[in-house]
């Protein structure tokens, strides 16, 4: 079981080349093989949500992705949300404004899928907002000053 | 150098100095992926650790057969008991002295599921996770003894200790006009921190590297000095950002010496992120407990007599004490007390802290005690408490140092709308919807431990602060940078902080709400002393601007040096110190006593916590207070129950920083929220195993299960409790959620929950 294989991923823009054994997940593949580290490992077994990533634009959990399931397609991860030394993507502004994060470690995935849950069309209320950001475990317990920072994200998206 | 008095220029709350809504500094690492946290390095010949755990809880290990998995691609080694090297017991965290035993973090005797086994150790984590499977294990298998539900239990033994009395309890509780007693329980609870534990271990010779998440660095760094029978400063430890950790983070732990062992026996860096459902058994949550409270009161409601009796699950091999007398014995004044508290060993981890250790399930009793009175004697809940208003400490007999209850109660009764109450239960109620509205109120001590820290200010007028201390999100960094900025006098953009660095100088643990009231008065001093010496400077060398100047008339704001006697000649700190040649100013400095300052007693300080004051140590007893305004809407038909609404009002004293101690309060709330409704360790009492071992069964709060939450602060600076006026903040919140939750649910419905989590069978 130690059969490589050569994966070609596009991340954030960027072609990458990989060796990797084919079980590898693409959350293992962007944080120990490409040292992409800002997506994080909360579970692995999909069901916190810090693992986010987006894929062709959409949002879904690397932990359950393996990476060679993302050949061909477009991933984006914090690190490509906006460029290093640009402006700051709004959502992530607006998590510094609003403070809605402590400890960081789940704010990753918690921003992707806030990007993600403002183009769906889903932070049209507070509730609406909470309910598809409730994928995203935040143990801190950011969850009111997430909601406000989704909310004023959108506005400036929109 | 001239010892100067200089005017110092407060700041205001807008600016960030001490006491602004300043945005965490640490921030834009965190929302742009840049921050790294201990298990995201990779150095050079990294190999992965996976570890295995026992199946059963109580019996022995008989053999291993390792044989298919060291035939693993891959495999490097697979540690059992047999083979790892020996490695000697450590210090343990109050100071005791260890035994002269070896320390085994691989167990043959087995008294808990998921006990460490055996390791392996491979080239990559999926190699190392395939061939952990493959380790065969023969097991003796003995009964165990899976919670302190199980009637073989018995009622465990006693903790001497844990003794609270006076008056005669038993005798005024005979004779009291009323009486009431119930008991109440709490199941196991985890910590949950969204970063899994784990760590990286490297070797260089006998170097040790460590990338770690730790809430005490020199704590830890000690331990695996001892384990090695390496010099303390041959540890480094690295914890830069820590992924939350609520208590779980503070102590060494089995795997973490595993890890540094199989380092060395290979002589490469190892790699050991424990999974998910390892995080319920590698270490201990809160453990259950139950206590039974007999109040003995007027008809008035006033109390006569507190009888409290309490246990709580411990591991077999010792001893875990929740102190669930700590909220019971304060809160309330009562001539007669009496608290006693056992532990019950069942086949578990030993349990550890999870926010709030001891005052969070006390509270749950003593504030669903009082409401359950308040509704026996027909008067308000809120009424109740004032009734019985503590003016001083009850059981130390010492007055507050402050205690903002009263201001809390009025300010949170207010903007909740209290006094909208309808008196009788399930009286409020909208469409399928059962209204409640329930209050409790909650505690969390002052705790004192000596800090210290280094203040440097650099030739480009860089302002550094340097501590081993650690910011797991409560917001260390950004407090010191404020702290730093506002008394030396310079914009807070030009501080830089380092923190979780074992080589930088010495902090306590990060635990019992202290780090930042020790951390800002340990930076606070430093800095001033950085300051004087800056200004000593200024004032002195033949080559300062200001050499002609008196000594006390020089100020420092905005990091401009300057005279009142000459407004216009201002000059920046580093054009004094590029003319005056000077690198840096150093300031390190510490808050230990004159007694403590030899350097046996300044190690002891920082790796144990045999110097931690109690917060009844000195003339007055120290706490933090708040309250709890609950609504909650109970589903008629399905038991369902939802926070609706929340107002809190909170007493941590002086906040350094409104925003990020708004912040972990909130998070606090959210975390009782949870104790409340959700959260609960189930344990098979077939085989003793959590059952519920993952993020979809151990449910904690999501997003959706959170409403708006108002908090108030009430506090005032008080400096007995802290050199700069702070009290507790990050434990505080979460103590008496649960039960103003629980007393809301019995409004609305009639229903009285004393078992957590309050779960829809029990109101159907
Ligand atoms: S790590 Fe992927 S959902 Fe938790
Ligand atoms: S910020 Fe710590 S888990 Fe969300």
């Amino acid at each position: 079981m130690s059969n490589q294989t050569t994966i070609n991923l596009e991340i954030n823009g960027q072609a990458h080349t990989l060796a990797v054994e084919p079980r590898v997940t693409l959350l293992d593949a962007l944080r120990d093989h490409l040292e992409l580290t800002g997506t994080k490992k909360g579970c692995d077994q999909g069901q916190c949500g810090a693992c986010t990533v987006h894929v062709d634009g959409e949002r879904v959990l690397s932990c359950l992705t393996l990476a060679v399931q993302v050949e061909g397609r477009a991933v984006t991860t914090i690190e490509g949300l906006s460029d290093p030394g640009a402006e700051l993507h709004p959502v992530q502004s607006a998590f510094l404004e609003h403070d809605a994060f402590q400890c960081g470690y789940c704010t990753p995935g918690q921003i992707m899928s806030a990007v993600s849950c403002i183009r769906e069309g889903h932070a049209g209320s507070d509730d609406e907002i909470r309910e598809y950001m409730s994928g995203n475990l935040c143990r801190c317990g950011a969850y009111p000053h997430i909601v406000e920072a989704v909310r004023e994200a959108a506005k400036v998206m929109s | 150098m001239t010892i100067v008095d200089t005017k110092m220029k407060r700041g205001d709350a807008s600016d960030g100095l001490l006491g602004g809504r300043l945005a965490r500094i640490d921030g834009p690492a965190k929302i742009t992926g840049a921050a790294d946290y201990a298990m995201e390095h990779s150095p050079e010949g990294m190999v992965y650790a996976v570890i295995v755990d026992s199946t059963i809880a109580s019996g022995r290990v008989v053999a291993i057969d390792t044989s298919a998995a060291e035939a693993y691609p891959g495999v490097l080694v697979v540690l059992t008991p047999d083979n790892a090297l020996p490695i000697k017991t450590a210090t343990d965290w109050t100071g005791a002295p260890p035994p002269a035993v070896p320390y085994e973090p691989l167990a043959r005797e087995i008294t808990f599921a998921g006990q460490h086994i055996a390791a392996v150790i491979a080239e990559t984590f999926e190699q190392a996770t395939a061939a952990a499977a493959l380790v065969k294990v023969t097991y003796e298998e003995t009964a165990p003894i899976s919670s302190f539900d199980d009637p073989r239990s018995g009622e465990g033994y006693p903790i001497d200790m844990m003794t609270k009395e006076w008056g005669d309890a038993d005798a005024a509780l005979a004779i009291a006009p009323v009486r009431i007693e119930q008991e109440y329980k709490t199941p196991r609870e985890y910590n949950v921190p969204i970063e899994p534990h784990g760590l990286i271990a490297h070797w260089e010779g006998d170097m040790l590297t460590l990338w770690e998440p730790s809430q005490w660095i020199d704590g830890m760094s000690r331990t695996y000095a001892e384990w090695f029978s390496i010099p303390f400063e041959n540890v480094r430890m690295l914890s830069p950002y820590i992924g939350g950790g609520f208590g779980s983070k503070a102590l060494p732990t089995r795997y973490g010496a595993v890890a540094a062992i199989a380092a060395k026996m290979l002589d490469r860096p190892v790699k050991l992120a424990i999974t998910r459902p390892q995080t319920f058994t590698a270490f201990g949550g809160r453990p259950a407990t139950r206590q039974t409270i007999a109040l003995g009161a007027t008809r008035e409601g006033k109390l006569l007599s507190i009888v409290h009796r309490s246990a709580n699950e411990t591991s077999m091999d010792d001893v875990a004490i929740e102190p669930l007398g700590s909220v019971t014995s304060i809160m309330y004044a009562v001539p007669n007390f009496s608290s006693r508290q056992n532990i019950v060993p069942v086949n578990t981890v030993k349990p550890g802290a999870l926010r709030a250790p001891g005052e969070n399930p006390s509270a749950f009793g003593i504030e669903c005690a009082i409401d359950e009175l308040a509704y026996e004697v027909g008067i308000d809940p809120l009424d109740i408490r004032l009734l019985n208003y503590a003016e001083e400490d009850p059981h130390a007999k010492k007055p507050w140092s402050t205690r903002r209850l009263r201001e809390a109660y009025a300010a949170g009764a207010e903007a909740f709308g209290w006094a909208k109450r309808s008196p009788s239960v399930r009286s409020m109620r909208e469409g399928k919807q059962l209204i409640g509205y329930g209050v409790a109120a909650g505690t969390y001590p002052v705790r004192r431990t000596p800090g210290e820290a280094m203040v440097r200010i650099l030739s480009n007028g860089t302002i550094e602060v340097a501590s081993s201390g650690i910011d797991m999100g409560q917001g260390t960094y950004t407090i010191l940078a404020q702290t730093a900025a506002e008394a030396i006098g310079v914009p807070v953009e030009t501080v830089v902080v380092k923190l979780g660095d074992s080589s930088l100088p010495r902090a306590p643990v990060a635990g019992g709400s202290q780090l930042a009231n020790l951390m800002t008065g340990a930076v606070h001093v430093a800095a001033l002393a950085a300051r004087d010496e800056l200004i000593g400077l200024a004032i002195n060398d033949p080559n300062s601007p200001f050499r002609d100047l008196q000594a006390n008339t020089l100020t420092i704001e905005g990091g401009q040096m300057s005279s009142p006697r000459d407004a216009g000649s201002s000059v920046a700190i580093a054009e004094v110190m590029r003319r005056t040649g000077r690198n840096s100013i150093e300031a390190l400095r510490n808050t230990l006593p004159e007694n403590l300052r030899n350097k046996d007693d300044h190690f002891r300080n920082f790796t144990t916590i045999s110097t931690m004051l109690s917060p009844t140590e000195g003339d007055y007893s120290m706490h933090s207070w708040c309250v709890h305004f609950v609504e909650v809407r109970v589903d008629v038909d399905f038991g369902t129950v939802r926070v609706s609404r929340m107002v809190s009002a909170l007493d941590s004293g002086r906040l350094y920083n409104p925003k990020l101690a708004e912040s972990q309060w909130k998070g606090g709330i959210i975390m009782g929220i949870g104790q409340a409704l959700l959260e609960e360790g189930l344990v098979d009492q077939r085989n003793g195993h959590v059952m519920n071992n993952n993020l979809g069964d151990y449910l904690v709060p999501t997003n959706a299960d959170i409403p708006h939450l108002e908090v108030i602060s009430v506090g005032i600076p008080d400096t007995n409790a802290s050199i700069l006026g702070g009290k507790a903040v990050g434990e505080l919140a979460i103590v008496g959620v649960a039960p103003a939750i629980a007393n809301a649910v019995y409004h609305a419905t009639g229903i009285r929950v004393r078992d957590l989590p309050i779960t829809l069978e029990k109101l159907i």
